[in-house]
């Protein structure tokens, strides 16, 4: 007779790989680096109120996690320009694998999962040649590098997996060379596009108006139809110029702005991005607030926070985080605080799918 | 806390709770008199504009008012943020020229909104505030508008505006001194604990000294072999120079209120700057374009940057804040 006891060690032992999932590592359902309060840095897992579910140390400070669709695997990246990033076993927290940029590489900081999870997309610099470039990893093979396209632009800087497989790059067009940091080699020239992708090549490239080639599109944000894509701008301030994009594939990009006064009040800047139901935020942590437009690029509110940055879809909400520890839920008028967190909320807020 | 004027409120401030030490201090004894003092004077350049409206009648009235302005303008959060007040009655740097183009149509189109002060709130901000006025008060171009011309009533529906946005500031801003006063408590949705509220002021703080030393000193120095005297703020009415030094002393009367222990080297600091300024002859930053001339400027703005260094060392210590975390190192 079988006992409940030994079937089950049986399927155990049956299992070749165990199969966790995030409800092992406690179901959170975002993701967030954060400086704490004694200056050390570690990666957190958010239940939808914010709360914590876990806290990881990291080594440094990071800049965007990419979670695994299932898997409870976060891919943690260096800032840019690193040359490392750390697959993070969510469940006991360790370092389940160190991806290494291949040589004459560097990331820049963010990454996408296709093809169910089992590839990693990362966005890297070519550094001699400067073009972005995309790489593949396998996970399968213990996150082995197994490919890479052309980015189709200079400096890709967030990469986002849509239906299908499809990849929307954001490239910012700006040029560096870790020999000189962060400094921005090509101002005067730089040519940002958002690039659609698969892992054969990139096959749409959509650019702005030459007047707008100062307008660095770094972040992105989808509901699987319209892409929206988040703005900095490279010129002098302070400027009017818009930050946030909508574009539908086939179809020319729609630029939202505030009035006059608000645009300005952003500092040309936007750190992140967000889409909900008919609802899409952008952050400036410079200006101190987030600007929520409707996908038809309508302006529809203003929302004052200081140093806010992370920003991630919370239901038919948002939900911000910001460089105070606070953690904000916001309507299309208003903002509400759930917590304030003993620790500084880094850029990116990463929803779990 | 609506229904408090101000002046309640000031007295009321005895019984407030515990608070981040500095922000009573902050709210009470630099920015509620900043506000009433920029309230004051907007009244009575409306009030004079609406009795003579001609440049001559004006002009003193202009020029108490910017300097009132001057001790709240770094102060731009909150009330000087809704319906983007701080930039419509200071459109500056206006790097695209909006307010000699804005203040131009709508003396060529003899605009209608002057007649009703809601309609002219509706105008766009560049042809509003203290610059569209400056504009219409010095430059050549509007100079000795007559009592019956449409540019006489601009003067006077600018005037009426920036008293209405003063006003607008000061019923805020009663609500904002509560909000800073309370932090933490329940209810409060805009500070969330005490280290908030000493954060806003002491970013305020900072936030000030880098406007001085990179747009107001910084955008005439332009570069060594390109100067752009021509970017001074201010410079049709002579104000550069003085638009430098009062806020230097509004940022100093704020670090004093703010800072919970002495703070020596930041004193220095400000003495330093306030002596540099006092001592340039060059009220609207003409020198910059020639060697000996722009290094005096050079200085000054050596001094502002040091002030900076200095307030992050003491007073940012001293309340336990920094600079924002993600505004600082973004990516």
């Amino acid at each position: 007779m079988t006992t409940r006891r030994g079937f089950l060690a049986s399927l155990l032992a049956a299992s070749t790989m165990p199969r966790l999932s995030w409800a092992d590592a406690g179901n959170p359902a975002y993701l967030s680096a954060a400086r704490e309060g004694d200056g050390g840095y570690a990666l957190f897992g958010l239940s939808e109120t914010g709360a914590d579910v876990f806290r990881i140390p990291l080594p440094g400070r990071g800049h965007a996690a990419t979670a695994h669709p299932t898997a409870p695997e976060a891919v943690a990246f260096a800032r840019r320009p690193g040359t490392f990033a750390l697959v993070i076993d969510c469940v006991t927290g360790h370092v389940a694998h160190r991806l290494e940029s291949p040589s004459g590489r560097h990331f820049y900081g963010h990454g996408a999962f296709v093809a169910g999870g089992d590839i990693l997309c990362t966005t890297e610099n070519d550094i001699d040649s400067g073009e972005g470039r995309i790489g593949f990893w396998s996970r399968r093979e213990g996150y082995a590098r197994i490919g890479e396209i052309a980015s189709g632009g200079i400096g890709p800087h967030e990469i986002l997996a849509l239906p299908g497989d499809v990849l929307a790059v954001a490239n910012g067009g700006i040029r560096t060379h870790p020999s000189r940091g962060r400094d921005k080699l090509n101002i005067p020239e730089m040519r940002p596009n958002l690039a659609y992708a698969r892992v054969s090549g990139v096959e749409e490239v959509v650019e702005l108006d030459p007047d707008l080639h100062l307008a660095s599109i770094r972040h992105l944000a989808s509901d699987g139809t319209t892409v929206g894509f988040a703005m900095q701008w490279q010129g002098d301030l302070p400027d009017p110029a818009p930050l946030l994009g909508l574009h539908r594939r086939g179809s020319a990009p729609v630029l939202c702005s505030a009035d006059l006064a608000e645009q300005m009040a952003m500092q040309g800047y936007a750190g992140s991005i967000a889409m909900t139901g008919d609802l899409v935020g952008i952050t400036s942590p410079r200006g101190g607030r987030v600007h929520l437009f409707g996908l038809d690029g309508a302006f529809r509110a203003a929302l004052r926070r200081a140093d806010v940055c992370g920003l991630a879809s919370r239901g038919a909400a948002l939900l911000a985080t910001d460089g105070l520890g606070g953690v904000l839920s916001l309507a299309s008028d208003r903002m509400e605080p759930l917590r304030v967190a003993p620790r500084a909320w880094d850029n990116h807020l990463v929803r779990i799918v | 806390m609506k229904h408090l004027t101000l002046a309640s409120l000031i007295l009321s401030l005895g019984c407030a709770a515990p608070l981040s030490a500095g922000v009573p201090e902050a709210v009470q004894d630099h920015a509620l008199p900043a506000v009433q003092s920029f309230a004051v004077q907007a009244r009575a350049l409306a009030v004079n504009a609406a009795a003579d409206c001609t440049a001559a009648a004006v002009i003193p009235s202009y020029h108490n008012a910017f300097d009132a302005w001057l001790g709240l303008a770094h102060l731009g959060f909150g009330p000087l943020e809704t319906d983007g007040r701080a930039l419509t009655i200071a459109f500056w740097p206006d790097k695209r020229g909006m307010v000699a183009s804005t203040v131009a149509r709508l003396v060529a189109d003899q605009d209608a909104a002057v007649a009703d002060a809601g309609e002219f709130a509706q105008v766009s901000i560049a042809g509003r505030g203290l610059f569209a006025l400056e504009r219409l008060l010095f430059d050549p171009e509007y100079a000795g508008y007559g009592r019956e011309d449409y540019s006489c009533r601009l003067v006077a529906a600018i005037a009426g505006d920036l008293d209405q946005m003063a006003g607008a500031i000061a019923a805020d801003w009663s609500d904002e001194a509560a909000a800073l006063l309370s932090a933490g408590e329940e209810g409060n949705t805009r500070y969330l604990n005490d280290a908030e509220a000493a954060q806003r002021l002491y970013t305020a703080l900072l936030a000030g000294l880098e406007f001085v030393a990179d747009q107001r000193l910084g955008r005439p120095l332009g570069t060594f072999d390109r100067p752009r005297p021509e970017r001074a703020e201010a410079r049709r009415s002579d104000r550069s120079l003085r638009n430098v030094t009062l806020s230097i002393s509004a940022l100093s009367d704020l670090a004093q209120a703010l800072s919970t222990a002495p703070t020596p080297v930041t004193d220095q600091a400000f003495a330093d700057a306030l002596d540099e300024a006092r001592a340039l002859d060059d009220p609207i930053f003409d020198g910059v374009s020639d060697p000996s001339g722009r290094l005096r400027v050079e200085i000054l703005q050596q001094r502002v940057q040091a002030i900076r260094t200095a307030v992050s060392a003491e007073i940012g210590a001293q309340l336990g804040v920094g600079t924002g975390f993600n505004s600082a190192d973004g990516d």
